[in-house]
């Protein structure tokens, strides 16, 4: 099963819940599928761990990266490239914004509402159901309630993310597609795909998902640790 | 219950409010605000006061408030924002109030940045406000470091009466790792009735439980000060903590390293090891007291040629490296105070340098 996503998509959902991680993956994935990917870091609330860590691994593959100028990259400030607007206007293949977390991370996108009109763009719920406060159906629906709220816009699907970082089993895997297929089936929104870390993914029975799996190298690691390696035609 | 996956400044305040305090008064600063902002949340779920104050100052002395009627309280903030509660600390400690701060250091002096740093070093175990006082200071390397010496917090600082901090770099209260909290390092506040402000109980008892730090008679105090130091000295004895690593070995060099730092020096040290060259680490988790024996003993192993302090700043904890070593090895420094973090390669190449 492929992951079949174009044009517009937004990535939003709990602080912590993995965005930025999804966005990097999804958006080396769609480009070795041959699709051209624009990326835009539109997190404005998070200070560390954020897609401008992976500029140099992006721009190797060949994704464009729109980020805040250069000096301002360290700077909590929420800078908002003119830039962005006008990539929405323009959208190529598959363009992904992401979006900081929890409500006042999507509050971002009430600023770009009126270029976001008539785009078609989809944002996708990313749910980690190990992290604080998103390990409830109740949580995840009261979430998708406030960050609605905050951006003016509407969820068209879930992107299950279940993960404890480097410590990720076939089980969280297991027991995470439970829980988003459940949220799917409450909420009535897509399930769009589910994530599973590349190493891992040789000893995981997909015939048990509904949805196709986004393979997942790391990365946004601590300095002590080494990004994982992204090999041009893997999937 | 099972692991749960947290950021930093998520997992300090869910152990605040497992170890039993339900006060945080605090001012939003990066790269700490997710405290608060999971506070915000958190705490009237559980019946707890969540209470932004008008600015660090205002925060330092609510601390001093609430510690000074028997309340366990809590409150964080980074660099600049500790600057400013200094003055609060010192009366605090003065009064011998118990209460939990934490310092998640961003790069300095003045507004700096928002990047990891350990440059408030000299702030954490040397004063920062005036008189003579000591915080015992503890520094996580981690994320479940830092849950369980958050929760350890509240009874040291009531069995020394003593504020404990919590220093962490950026990195600690940033990044995410799987956390549990730990069963056993739950505890009730101790009896506050001998010397917590308690209204008129007290009033026409000989010895009224006062809360000050006012001792206009000079013996007076002097015996005050000598009854700190003797509390100082107690910490040295029974609260000192440190990790020893790769210490069995007849390594070259020895790191002394704390905080996100030591885990970058971990990765070199391993790494090495697959070269053959032995390198050995003492990482400070108790900044105050410092472990300044077990330092010496490690340095004068016959195998160590040279002591290397590495951290994330100008080289600060480095004199107290080079009072534990007390010449009998050569001390450098190697560090940055920029926010750049060394990389596990920058710490290889330093310590082959010196061999």
């Amino acid at each position: 099963m492929k992951i079949d996503l174009k044009g517009l998509v937004i990535l939003a959902g709990n602080y912590g819940s993995g965005k930025t991680e999804v966005c990097i993956n999804l958006a080396v994935y769609a480009r070795d599928s041959g699709q051209r990917v624009r990326v835009a870091d539109l997190d404005l609330v998070n200070p560390y761990f954020r897609t401008r860590e992976a500029r140099k691994a992006l721009a190797d593959l060949g994704i464009e990266l729109v980020l805040p100028p250069e000096k301002y990259l360290n700077a909590d400030l929420p800078v908002l490239s003119p830039v962005i607007a006008g990539m929405i206007r323009s959208s190529g293949d598959l363009t992904l914004l992401d979006v900081g977390g929890d409500a006042v991370g999507a509050r971002v996108l009430a600023c770009l509402f009126d270029a976001l009109q008539g785009r078609g763009a989809r944002m996708l719920q990313v749910v980690n159901p190990y992290r604080p406060y998103a390990d409830s159906v109740q949580g995840c629906m009261r979430m998708r309630a406030e960050i609605e709220k905050a951006s003016r816009m509407r969820f068209a699907g879930i992107v299950g993310n279940a993960n404890m970082i480097g410590e990720t089993s076939a089980d969280h895997i297991y027991e995470g597609y439970a829980f988003v297929e459940e949220l799917s089936r409450k909420t009535g929104l897509e399930l769009i795909f589910i994530t599973a870390p590349a190493d891992l993914l040789p000893g995981i029975d997909l015939a048990r998902f509904s949805c196709p799996v986004l393979p997942i190298r790391r990365q946004l690691v601590p300095p002590w640790k080494r990004p994982e390696i992204f090999r041009s035609g893997s999937k | 219950m099972g692991k749960v996956l947290m950021k930093g400044n998520e997992a300090i305040a869910e152990a605040a409010v497992r170890a039993g305090c339900l006060n945080y008064f605090a001012y939003p600063i990066t790269p700490q605000s997710e405290i608060a902002e999971y506070l915000s949340r958190r705490l009237p779920e559980v019946g707890g006061v969540f209470l932004q104050g008008e600015s660090e100052v205002a925060v330092g002395y609510m601390i001093f408030g609430a510690s000074g009627c028997g309340q366990r309280v809590f409150t964080s903030t980074s660099s600049p924002g500790f600057s400013l509660m200094s003055e609060a600390v010192s009366y605090i400690t003065g009064a011998e109030c118990p209460a939990v701060f934490v310092n998640i250091v961003r790069g300095g002096p003045g507004l700096g940045g928002i990047l990891p740093s350990q440059a408030d070093y000299f702030q954490a175990v040397k004063g920062g406000g005036h008189g003579d006082y000591h915080l015992l200071v503890m520094a996580p390397d981690g994320v479940q470091e830092a849950v369980e010496m958050m929760m350890m917090a509240f009874p040291l600082a009531e069995k020394y009466r003593n504020p404990v901090l919590i220093l962490g770099d950026g990195l600690i209260g940033q990044m995410m790792e799987p956390v549990e909290f730990p069963e056993n390092l739950r505890s009730e506040p101790t009896n506050k009735d001998d010397w917590a402000s308690n209204g008129m109980a007290t009033r026409n008892s000989d010895t009224p439980n006062l809360v000050k730090s006012l001792f206009l008679d000079p013996r007076a105090l002097n015996d005050h000060n000598l009854k700190l130091k003797a509390k100082y000295e107690r910490m040295m004895r029974e609260d000192l903590r440190y990790e020893a690593y790769n210490a069995d070995t007849d390594y070259q060099a020895l790191i002394v390293s704390f905080g996100t730092m030591s885990r970058v020096c971990r990765t070199a040290i391993d790494a090495l090891k697959r070269q053959g060259i032995e390198v050995g680490m003492i990482r400070p988790q108790t900044l105050f007291p410092f472990p300044e024996k077990a330092i010496h003993e490690a340095a004068i192993r016959p195998s160590c040629k040279v002591v290397l302090s590495i951290e994330l700043n100008m080289g600060q904890m480095l004199e107290d490296v080079q009072r534990a070593v007390l010449g009998e090895r050569p001390v450098h420094w190697h560090g940055n105070a920029g926010g750049d973090i060394p990389s596990p390669e920058d710490i290889m190449d330093l310590v082959k340098s010196f061999l």
